[in-house]
């Protein structure tokens, strides 16, 4: 234990020391035309009640929502045949798809996704090749561009999370099921979806945790018309090089997330809970 | 126990009786390169109590699942009252079905867990906690019903998976190992309280097990499998006391192996020497077997008795231990001339071992006529 405590302590130093910094700053009064900061004030929290700026955050929260929802609803299928296939060739093709977006760079899988889903992009050229839209969809520069490419980060660790949990559920509760008479979505909604949540909570919560803090995907396939929280602390503090500010969006940030991931960990307890019959 | 079911109207049907409840006809079964199943043929009385005995891989597992339908046959036909059942999913056969594991569903209390089955047939709410209560209190859980399966020992989560099992009045009975997880003597109490409350039931049962006292002690009949096939289905004391093989009598009960030396048929019997002694067997393992041909004589050890070496005996060896068991005592006996490994003797008291101490040359004669002999 003892070998490890310095290197652990020093690790922890310097989170404090930058998260102490960060608080610092979020605290001190903008001087324009300045890099330093003024005294100190509560100033830059109130300014973060302007619709301008609630709004970012909302928006952020209602990205991240619908990013985990999706991951979930396209992950569970994956992560189960994963755990569940007799295949091999199926489960190790499978695999790769997952597990390929960790190896991809941010922006080369961003601007993968902005070929994509440009105006003269794959989906755009098929369906109008196909006659089925006269005109290109407007996928860049969307809400639903940057959740379709946010989904694509956060697939890998969902499913494996997933697979992790479905992995752990002993075959005999679906056969027992079975032997009951419960048909096959029945025992998917009683038996297997129930006995994953934990697989679930902490895949939602992983994907929502990182989703919060996405940067490129919404820079780039948002292009300054759907903006997240990195993206105005961005703007904030190296284009108006306000520091105080963009430090306090940051402070709410992490507070927000915070309250957000507590709030799922509540509900995951209520949902382990004994079901009465 | 009308609270439990219409068993009664269902174990008179015609069809059942006539066909038996449920049938195995030919079914075979392959994973892969592997023959599990080798066109196994069987029927299952109404109310019967099945046991499929034998050694890992012999193929009763798999039998099991062909009948729950987590497999399904590669050929041949499954009838479970009368229909065949071979493209009829899980759910819809009916069946009541007891895990190695239990297989309690963790995420629902006890009475969530019996109820299961009775809500996914719509069975209403108020009929529903009837039947509950009224299964709990036949394996005697009543009271137990907001536990959950973490909060109960072994044997009460035992019989949480057999009342949930039987609580939908399933067809027939599945059984997987279901004791193999409890203690010694939880076990046998637990043995004779399944016995009793699927005798009170009448529900067709098929029990899988590879522990052979379990199968002679429960079973109306059992089949003794291997290699994916059955080698004698019968009685517990026709598998006992006429093993048709030298498999089924070396893997049910103790079996000691004498080698003799066929000497004539008489009628249905036929005549063994051992050294000066004449032991009459069933000559049916026998019949194609040329006049002084080398036989072996398996002999349970409850039918060797020891006498003085002096004796004219089936043989003699030397005493190597005697082990007290309480109500009877085993002797091992090393002795070379008429069998290659030691033989046991079973005896009733325990003079045999204040009179031949280990070490003693004694004699060992063939005391009854329920011997039998392969070649």
């Amino acid at each position: 234990m003892r070998t490890f405590a310095a290197p652990a302590l020093l690790c922890a130093f310097g989170l404090v020391a930058a998260l102490a910094a960060v608080l610092q700053f979020s605290l001190r009064a903008y001087v324009p035309g300045s890099l330093d900061p003024g005294g100190f004030t509560l100033a830059n929290f109130t300014d973060l009640l302007k619709p301008l700026y609630a709004r970012v955050f909302i928006d952020t929260v209602w990205i991240c929502f619908l990013t985990a929802v999706s991951t979930l609803i396209v992950g569970y299928p994956l992560a189960y045949a994963l755990v569940r296939s007799q295949n091999a060739i199926l489960k190790s093709t499978l695999l790769v798809i997952v597990v390929t977006p960790l190896f991809l760079g941010e922006v080369v899988r961003t601007y993968s996704w902005i070929i994509v889903l440009g105006n003269n992009g794959f989906i755009n050229s098929i369906l109008l090749h196909l006659g089925i839209v006269r005109q290109p969809v407007q996928f860049m520069f969307t809400t639903f561009g940057v959740v379709v490419a946010l989904v694509h980060v956060t697939m890998p660790v969902m499913v494996i999370m997933l697979a992790a949990a479905l992995s752990h559920i002993d075959r005999d509760y679906q056969r027992a099921a079975e032997s009951l008479g419960a048909g096959p979505v029945r025992v998917f909604l009683t038996v297997t979806l129930p006995l994953s949540m934990p697989g679930v909570v902490a895949g939602v919560t992983t994907a929502f945790a990182w989703t919060f803090s996405a940067f490129a995907t919404p820079q780039l396939i948002g292009g300054g018309r759907v903006n997240m929280i990195s993206n105005l602390v961005y703007q904030l503090g190296f284009a108006s090089f306000n520091f105080p500010f963009a430090a306090s969006l940051c402070v709410t940030g992490l507070a927000l997330t915070i309250v957000v991931l507590s709030m799922l960990r509540l509900a995951s307890r209520r949902l382990e809970t004994i079901e009465p019959h | 126990m009308n609270k439990l079911a219409d068993q009664d109207a269902r174990t008179q049907g015609p069809a059942a009786d006539q066909d038996g409840a449920v049938r195995f006809n030919a079914v075979t079964k392959r994973f892969g390169e592997t023959t599990a199943l080798d066109g196994v043929s069987m029927s299952i009385r109404q109310g019967e109590f099945m046991t499929l005995l034998g050694p890992s891989g012999c193929g009763k597992t798999t039998l099991l699942n062909l009948a729950a339908g987590f497999l399904s046959p590669d050929g041949g036909e499954i009838l479970i009252g009368g229909e065949r059942m071979n493209d009829v999913p899980t759910y819809k056969r009916e069946i009541g079905m007891m895990f190695q594991n239990y297989a309690l569903f963790p995420h629902m209390n006890v009475a969530g867990n019996v109820a299961y089955g009775l809500k996914v047939r719509g069975v209403a709410k108020q009929e529903r906690d009837r039947r509950v209560e009224a299964v709990l209190g036949l394996v005697r859980l009543a009271g137990f019903e907001d536990r959950t399966p973490r909060q109960l020992s072994g044997g009460q989560q035992q019989r949480v998976a057999l009342a949930r099992a039987l609580v939908i009045n399933p067809t027939v009975l599945l059984l997987d190992e279901p004791f193999s997880a409890l203690d010694k003597n939880l076990r046998a109490s637990m043995q004779v309280e399944l016995r009793e409350i699927q005798r009170k039931l009448n529900v067709t049962t098929i029990f899988v097990t590879h522990d052979q006292s379990e199968a002679l002690s429960l079973s109306d009949r059992l089949a003794v499998m291997s290699e994916g096939r059955i080698r004698q289905l019968g009685t517990p004391q026709q598998i006992y006391r006429q093993p048709c093989d030298r498999f089924v009598a070396s893997f049910i009960g103790d079996a000691n192996v004498l080698r003799g030396r066929l000497e004539g048929v008489e009628g249905a019997s036929a005549i063994i020497a051992i050294g000066p002694v004449r032991v009459k067997v069933p000559c049916g393992p026998l019949a194609d077997v040329a006049r002084s041909a080398a036989v072996d004589l398996f002999v349970r050890p409850e039918h060797l008795a020891l006498s003085e070496a002096t004796e004219a005996c089936a043989t003699h060896g030397t005493i190597v231990a005697h082990v007290y068991q309480g109500g009877y005592v085993d002797t091992y006996i090393e002795c070379g001339e008429a069998s290659r490994d030691r033989l046991l003797v079973r005896s009733g008291g325990h003079e045999a071992m204040t009179r031949w101490p280990t070490g003693a040359r004694v004699g060992i004669s063939v005391t009854s006529g329920e011997a039998v002999a392969f070649v």
